[in-house]
């Protein structure tokens, strides 16, 4: 273990004289084996003690013995671990791994659930919605349903605006979830599309509902104004 | 109308593949795509009014349809509560407007949907238009039908206040 070690550390001393940012590189193309090589990566990605151990390898001597108290302390922070200190030269080594095997055993009982990319979308979409809710509570919304919505509307803020009709269509989207309502206005169909989850909207009441054998209604537009009337 | 079209179209599809089964599938399946794509594209995509549009007129200044000869903003055509250029087709025998006489007007009613700022969107069932002369001013003193909160932001306050309904 030693001598597979040492290669690295004859490698290193000399560029320690070096600038410090392009030896973090240096470190990871090292031409030494593999496992080692993919712990010289995930030291130079892991945290502020990487940085440090990297930085200083004079005192490197000195912090070996840093880490091994600070393993006894923090788990996590630990994973550089006490085999420095075993080790006589200043360099990373393939004991790291298990060190750091070690560290993630002492510390799997509290790790929390890693958040995957896919589901990012969902779980803020979710948020969002539970916020909202929590301003106004929203009803169970189907097409079919004749609803009346009561809209601030910002050029007109003295009162608020009444919007009455039967649901066409409903495009479930998170946050930006949206329903068509329809309805004849003074002779003239007019279709409106309410996100229901905005902060305009002041309550949404389902007043009735139709019996409909379809999610769009769009029939409605070619039939009579009558079945789109609502007093 | 849609629903009828949409079945016959299957019905069509069904006997086809029935009679037709040594054609490979291949070439069926894209003239079913085709048929599909039209099928989901029977949803009118209505847009802009551009020259040659006609539309209705809705105040008592004497015209009943006009057809747009300029839409004085937008390179695509005229949106609600943009301004048009237009011309007069067809008029009441005696009223202000007559026939063939050039006139400005405001879109009251479009059937393209327009977004709202707090992401709602209006789409109403028809095209109108509401006379304006060179001020800006109606040149009728009734309007007809809802009108959109849209006129607001672009000052025809006169006619928002003779609508019979804001929508």
């Amino acid at each position: 273990m030693a001598s597979k070690v040492l290669p690295q550390a004859l490698f290193i001393t000399p560029r320690s004289s070096n600038q410090w940012p392009p030896k973090k590189l240096g470190l990871s193309t090292f031409p030494s084996p593999r496992s080692s090589s993919l712990n010289l990566n995930r030291l130079s990605t892991s945290r502020f003690s990487s940085n440090s151990f990297a930085f200083h390898f004079r005192p490197i001597v000195v912090s070996p013995k840093r880490f091994f108290i600070v393993r006894a302390e923090a788990d996590n922070e630990g994973e550089l671990g006490a085999d420095e200190n075993t080790e006589e030269e200043e360099t990373v080594s393939e004991t790291e791994s298990e060190v750091k095997l070690d560290a993630e055993d002492e510390a799997k009982p509290p790790r929390k659930p890693r958040v995957k990319l896919g589901d990012i979308m969902g779980i803020l979409n979710k948020r969002a919605i539970e916020a909202s809710e929590k301003e106004r509570p929203v009803p169970d919304l189907r097409t079919g349903d004749i609803v009346e919505i009561k809209l601030e509307v910002p050029e007109n803020r003295r009162r608020l605006s009444i919007y009455k009709g039967i649901v066409i269509s409903k495009q479930n989207a998170g946050i930006h979830t949206t329903i068509r309502v329809r309805r004849i206005i003074a002779g003239v169909g007019v279709e409106i599309v309410f996100p229901v989850y905005s902060p305009n909207i002041k309550e949404i009441k389902v007043v009735n509902h139709r019996k409909v054998r379809r999610a769009r209604l769009y029939y409605l537009r070619d039939k009579l104004p009558r079945l789109s009337t609502f007093k | 109308m849609a629903a009828r079209f949409a079945s016959r179209l299957s019905h069509v599809g069904r006997s086809v593949f029935g009679g037709l089964g040594n054609i490979s599938s291949g070439s069926l399946r894209t003239s079913l795509d085709s048929t599909w794509n039209n099928f989901l594209s029977q949803q009118q995509q209505r847009t802009f009014i551009q020259m040659r549009t006609v539309l209705k007129v809705v105040d008592n200044s004497g015209a009943k349809k006009v057809m747009c000869i300029q839409a004085l903003k937008g390179k695509k055509g005229a949106r609600l509560g943009d301004t048009i250029v237009a011309s007069v087709k067809e008029a009441h025998p005696n009223g202000k407007v007559k026939k063939g006489e050039v006139v400005y007007g405001v879109v009251v009613r479009a059937a393209m949907q327009r977004g709202r700022c707090d992401g709602s969107e209006v789409k109403f069932d028809d095209n109108a238009v509401v006379l304006l002369d060179k001020q800006g001013q109606p040149r009728g003193t009734r309007v007809f039908g809802p009108v959109p909160h849209e006129l607001r932001k672009k000052k025809h306050l006169k006619i928002l206040t003779l609508a019979e309904h804001i929508a």
